[in-house]
């Protein structure tokens, strides 16, 4: 980390004094304040959340974040439902990648039912969440690309992503919210000619990405705008639960796919990504390059997947399913880092307790209030994208 | 695993430790030695980071489960320090000087559960729930469905029939 | 300090100025992956309208309501689930769980319309574009099953092992294989009425899978006094509606009951039931007839406070249920523990006492405040062909009854049985058994009018009298018994080629042609039974109200036009312990009003 990069947010020449809590007093009445609300309706905000900003001219002096415009209450619903009836409702925890919740939520109940889930449906298991990383990776790098001002970027990569949704569609009978992990196995082998058309969309998104690449992030604009902005310091990484693409661009080898292998990770051929800069330039560069990394994990996952088997172990009648009592975390690497589910069973047919662990919950809160200060309310957005958060998985 | 659970039981006193998988355990501490256990934890052992920090509500035995998960970044295993606390006066020593989210957590805890932590900055504000009149939802007497069934109208014109109740009308009225 | 290359890079867009546009032409007619879980579909004459769609359903999406034109019938409630597309979020666990595949999801997914209401509708019932569309969501194969479709395997003893004795073939489910087997109901409650009883099943099932035995038991009781004979020897009326039994084996209701029964001691009956203190009314009722309708009616009468007395002609109690079931089907301890418990209770039986004879009918009337009968078919019914009066023409009843009596059977060693139900069966299994003591061999055949499709036996006590060596040949019918002096030569037979008409009446139709012959050295005639209701006098049975062939008529309590009369059981509505069961409960409770209101 150079020395430069890091002056951006200890330069504190400009700003008041700040009191014994570590912020500064803010006086309205001095009328040098202003406090604007970022959201909940923005289109720099990833999904629905506010941030109530406290500005010295654009500069943000202040923040707190607001969530709950969209709590649901998953948890505390799971609690009155069956298991299976649970798994319709854990896809719609995280909106644009189901399919980490369905996993989880599915391993972490196998585990305390004790079933082994058949070769087939892990392979399937992996290209899902292969899959369901490279779609999201597109709908955030438009994202990304479109809060500092570069709506074509995303206008290509929306386009890519329906490419993946349309193998989706084929693959599992939805496109957004697939419903495809059902604990203990999954819900179809590969159709006819899948192979075919995935490698086909594979080589169109690596063409595209070139051009992403050189519109995107050899550009001088962009370059001026991110590099050396929103830094997260290599000692926050623990101290602040950072995980994913967030530590990895910091210089931190986190991968969970790595450190706690699930499914089949361990019959594939990867390293983590990692970046130095732990800029947003790095962070996006970081995300660029695990895209590219998911191809090729999917060009590989291809090549070694079965066309036949069992996809389902045998389960008790799932209208019943009494989950013995115990309690286990099962987790995962999703696009934005370690995701999981914690779950309590008291040997009912009911869970006692599911907690979901998601990224977004330590990145878009304290990580967030804390790097945004001093920040221009110009960058707000485009810092906030770049941390990559989900709304829905704070609240649950 | 077994070695730090070892050396753990040199320092504190640790009740019932479970090891679910090769990778994750969970061990039981009271209340009064938690923190200090999970900062030795943090501190000596390398449980560096805190996975997760939530509440089990065990309304038939009258206390709340708190379960700090923690992960050992080198030795990739977890940990989670399960407390009891009582749900008559439920209160927990706060780790916020430990980890920064940890204060969004208690936070939650507070407004989800009734779990107090004194001292966890902002704790008494609202997170998610804001205006929330109701004891704590989360909280296993918290009736969602009558809730929804007081704040929510349902649609008209469901109906449904139980099919062995049905066959009885149409069938056999009588026996 | 921007390099020039950053500068120049960005305008690499300008290329895809000139590219095709992706956007797809027509969004509105774009059809969907084969696999699209979109509107749903129902097949509603497969739909039994079990409802595991609706209960498996998270959102409360789905309705069961009656539709027009689909009746409540046996095995099919007459409801259909109707989708509110205002909950639903295509999940598809209602297809996943259907039990006769009926439902399914078509991958059609636009639908405009102004009237919201219309997004609620019944599948199949109501007509849809998307209705005839091949394409969409199913229940995938290859090893999924939400539930489990194969029924869990019962020990039986090895057919050697089996065919000299008499000891229970059926060894009875562990408490695994109980718990696994009561794991697959999905609890739709389709099987209730078909069930003469009307027993709890699925209640019951759900005790076995909870652990909870002393529950199971009570709800048998609620409906049901004889688990541990029902427990065996039902005909499981209830398994042949079982939705499961659609894409799979039936549950084993029969065998869960069985389970239930064995697990409970007989010595904590009176306390799991909560039958040790009963109110005693002071009023009294005699039962004729210790089978399953006289002992269900006793036991329920006793339950509600009457002091009960039943008059049995026979030394031992249970009727047709010991004299004409097996032992190797239903020990008699088992029928005893059943039967003991309802004593318990405080009825009372004398044995040996035939009505008309050591006691009349009117001095029963005399003597209690109602009476009850239960008979039973006792008299075996005879095939009146040529040959038939032969001393070695016997009835199957007469030679079950004498097995339990401990009398002298004659055996010899061909032997025909005519019949094909399961008492045919029976006996065909029990002279083989003999046979094979008497012998070392077994050399009998049954022979029925039915052919094996329609043979109105159980079907695993054909196969299972084929695993001990009997010969079973259906499809003929009897011509003449060939006789020579007291030596009887075998069975004249020729094909049968229908059995019913179009009316499904009796009116066997034969192929002279085709004929054969089966040696034999003795014939057992098993066809069917009559019934003896000589006990009633003369003056009496004029007065009462009866049908045409000479069956007593009753109403729905089972009460007699004589009033203080009731009767129930085989001589009322055909051979089955269960229906016995369920009439003489009825007719408990139809005397209790009577008597009340008295």
């Amino acid at each position: 980390m150079s020395k430069k990069l890091l002056k951006w947010n200890e330069d504190r020449t400009l700003f008041p004094e700040k009191n014994s809590e570590g912020k500064i007093d803010v006086d309205y009445d001095s009328h040098k304040f202003m406090k604007i609300w970022h959201g909940p309706q923005h289109p720099g905000i990833t999904g629905n959340m506010s941030l109530e900003l406290t500005l010295l001219g654009d500069e943000v002096m202040d923040c707190e974040t607001h969530v709950g415009y969209l709590h649901r209450g998953f948890e505390k619903l799971m609690e009155r439902r069956k298991y299976i009836q649970c798994f319709p409702i854990v896809c719609r925890v995280a909106v644009p990648e189901p399919d980490f919740n369905e996993y989880c939520f599915a391993s972490a109940m196998e585990e305390l039912a004790g079933i082994e889930v058949p070769e087939a449906a892990e392979w399937l298991r992996t290209l899902v969440l292969e899959m369901s990383r490279l779609q999201s990776f597109l709908a955030w790098i438009g994202g990304q690309a479109g809060s500092l001002g570069q709506g074509i970027i995303g206008q290509w990569t929306i386009y890519l992503r329906d490419l993946i949704l349309d193998r989706f569609e084929e693959l599992t009978g939805g496109r957004i919210y697939h419903m495809y992990m059902l604990p203990g196995g999954v819900r179809g082998l590969l159709p006819d000619g899948f192979r075919q058309r995935m490698t086909e969309n594979l080589d169109e998104i690596e063409k595209f990405m070139k051009d992403v690449k050189k519109v995107m992030f050899d550009n001088a604009v962009f370059k001026k705008r991110t590099v050396g902005m929103g830094v997260i310091d290599p000692a926050w990484i623990n101290p602040f639960g950072i995980t994913g693409p967030n530590a990895r661009a910091a210089g931190v080898a986190k991968d969970v796919r790595k450190d706690n292998p699930y499914l089949k990770y361990p019959e594939l051929d990867f390293e983590p990504v990692v970046g130095k800069d732990s800029d947003i330039y790095t962070r996006a560069d970081v995300r660029r390059r695990d895209l590219l990394m998911t191809v090729d994990l999917i060009r590989q996952i291809m090549t070694k997947i079965p066309d036949k088997g069992d996809i389902r172990a045998k389960t008790p009648n799932v209208l019943h399913w009494k989950v013995p009592a115990g309690e286990t975390y099962s987790r995962a690497e999703c696009t934005r880092g370690e995701y999981g589910y914690y779950m309590v069973s008291d040997g009912t047919e009911y869970p006692r307790r599911i907690n979901v662990r998601g990224p977004s919950y330590t990145h878009a809160v304290a990580l967030l209030e804390k790097m945004i200060v001093n920040a221009n309310i110009a960058d707000v957005a485009g810092l906030m994208v770049s941390l990559h958060t989900y709304p829905p998985e704070i609240e649950r | 695993m077994q070695t730090i659970i070892e050396n753990l039981q040199k320092h504190f006193q640790v009740v019932s430790y479970h090891q679910q998988r090769e990778n994750l355990g969970f061990l039981i501490a009271s209340k009064e030695v938690a923190v200090g256990l999970i900062t030795h934890l943090r501190d000596y052992e390398g449980f560096a980071h805190l996975v997760l920090l939530t509440a089990v509500d065990w309304i038939e035995d009258e206390h709340f489960q708190l379960t700090y998960l923690l992960h050992h970044p080198e030795k990739k295993v977890d940990l989670g320090v399960r407390v009891m606390i009582s749900r008559e006066n439920p209160e927990m020593y706060s780790i916020h000087h430990l980890w920064e989210q940890a204060r969004t957590y208690q936070r939650e805890l507070r407004e989800m559960f009734g779990i107090n932590f004194p001292g966890s900055p902002d704790v008494d504000k609202p997170f998610i729930l804001e205006g929330w009149e109701e004891i704590p939802p989360y909280r296993r007497d918290f009736d969602t469905k009558e809730y929804s069934e007081k704040t929510y109208f349902p649609r008209p014109g469901r109906e449904t029939h139980d099919p062995a109740e049905y066959m009885k009308k149409k069938l056999y009225p009588n026996e | 300090m921007a390099k020039l290359n950053d500068i120049l890079s960005p305008f690499t867009a300008w290329k895809h100025v000139v590219r095709e546009p992706v956007t797809i032409k027509d969004p509105l007619n774009r059809e969907a992956a084969d696999r699209y879980r979109g509107f749903h579909k129902n097949d509603i004459s497969e739909c039994i309208g079990c409802g595991t769609c609706e209960s498996i359903c998270q959102n409360a999406a789905i309705d069961l309501v009656p539709v027009e034109g689909v009746d409540t019938k046996d095995g099919d409630s007459g409801l259909r689930p109707r989708v509110d597309y205002g909950r639903c979020c295509w999940c598809g666990l209602c297809v996943d769980v259907c039990t006769t595949n009926s439902l399914s999801l078509s991958n059609e997914y636009t639908w405009v319309d102004e009237d919201p209401d219309s997004f609620r509708f019944v599948p199949g019932a109501e007509n849809k574009s998307w209705d005839n569309r091949e394409k969409g969501y199913k229940k995938p194969g290859n090893g999924y099953e939400l539930y489990n479709p194969k029924r869990e395997a019962m020990e039986e003893l090895e057919p050697e092992k089996r065919d000299q004795s008499f000891i229970e073939i059926v060894q009875g489910y562990s408490k695994e294989q109980a718990e696994q087997e009561a794991d697959r109901c999905v609890e739709c409650g389709i099987c209730v009425a078909t069930c003469p009883a009307h027993m709890g099943i699925p209640e019951y099932i759900k005790a076995i899978r909870n652990d909870d035995l002393n529950e199971g038991l009570r709800v048998l009781y609620d409906t049901n006094p004889l688990p541990e004979i029902c427990g065996r020897i039902c005909t499981h009326k209830c398994e042949t509606v079982c939705s499961v039994g659609h894409h799979g084996d039936p549950l084993s209701i029969r065998w869960l009951k069985r389970y239930i029964a064995d697990q409970n001691p007989a010595e904590e009956y009176k306390k799991i039931l909560n039958t040790e203190n009963l109110q005693p009314t002071g009023k009294k009722v005699a039962i004729i007839g210790s089978g399953p309708s006289g002992l269900s009616a006793a036991h329920y009468l006793a339950l509600m406070g009457y002091q009960c007395t039943i008059y049995e002609k026979l030394p031992a109690a249970g009727g047709m249920m010991r004299f004409g079931i097996p032992e190797y089907r239903l020990p008699y301890e088992q029928l005893d523990k059943d039967i003991n418990y309802i004593l318990s209770l405080g009825v009372e039986i004398k044995y040996n006492v035939t009505i008309g004879k050591d006691i009349t009918l009117e001095e029963l009337h005399n003597q209690y405040d109602a009476v009850f009968s239960g008979t039973g078919l006792h008299m075996g019914r005879s095939t009146r062909v040529p040959g038939t009066d032969h001393p070695k023409v016997y009835q199957a009843v007469d030679l079950l009854r004498d097995i339990v009596l401990g009398k002298e059977v004659p055996v010899e060693e061909n032997i025909v049985v005519i019949g094909g139900g399961n008492v045919a069966m029976d006996i065909t299994r029990s002279l083989a058994r003999l046979q094979k003591q008497k012998y070392g061999k077994v050399g009998v055949l049954a022979t029925s009018l039915e052919s094996e499709d329609i043979m109105p036996a159980d079907r695993e006590e054909v196969i299972e009298a084929r695993e001990e060596n009997a010969v079973i040949d259906p499809g003929w019918g009897p011509v003449e018994i060939e006789t020579e002096g007291d030596k009887l030569k075998g069975l004249h037979v020729v094909k049968c080629v229908s059995v019913f008409d179009e009316n499904r009446r009796f009116a066997p139709k034969f192929d002279e042609e085709q004929k054969k012959f089966f040696p034999a050295d003795m014939v057992v005639e098993s066809i069917g039974q009559g019934m003896d209701l000589s006990y009633l006098p003369e003056a009496f049975k004029e007065q009462l109200d009866m049908d045409q062939r000479g069956r007593i008529l009753v109403n729905d309590d089972f009460q007699t036009s004589a009033g203080w009369l009731f009767a129930g059981g085989d001589i009322i509505q055909g051979p089955d312990v269960i229906h016995g069961i369920a009439n003489g409960h009825k007719a408990a409770m139809g005397i209790d009003k009577y008597l009340s209101e008295k």
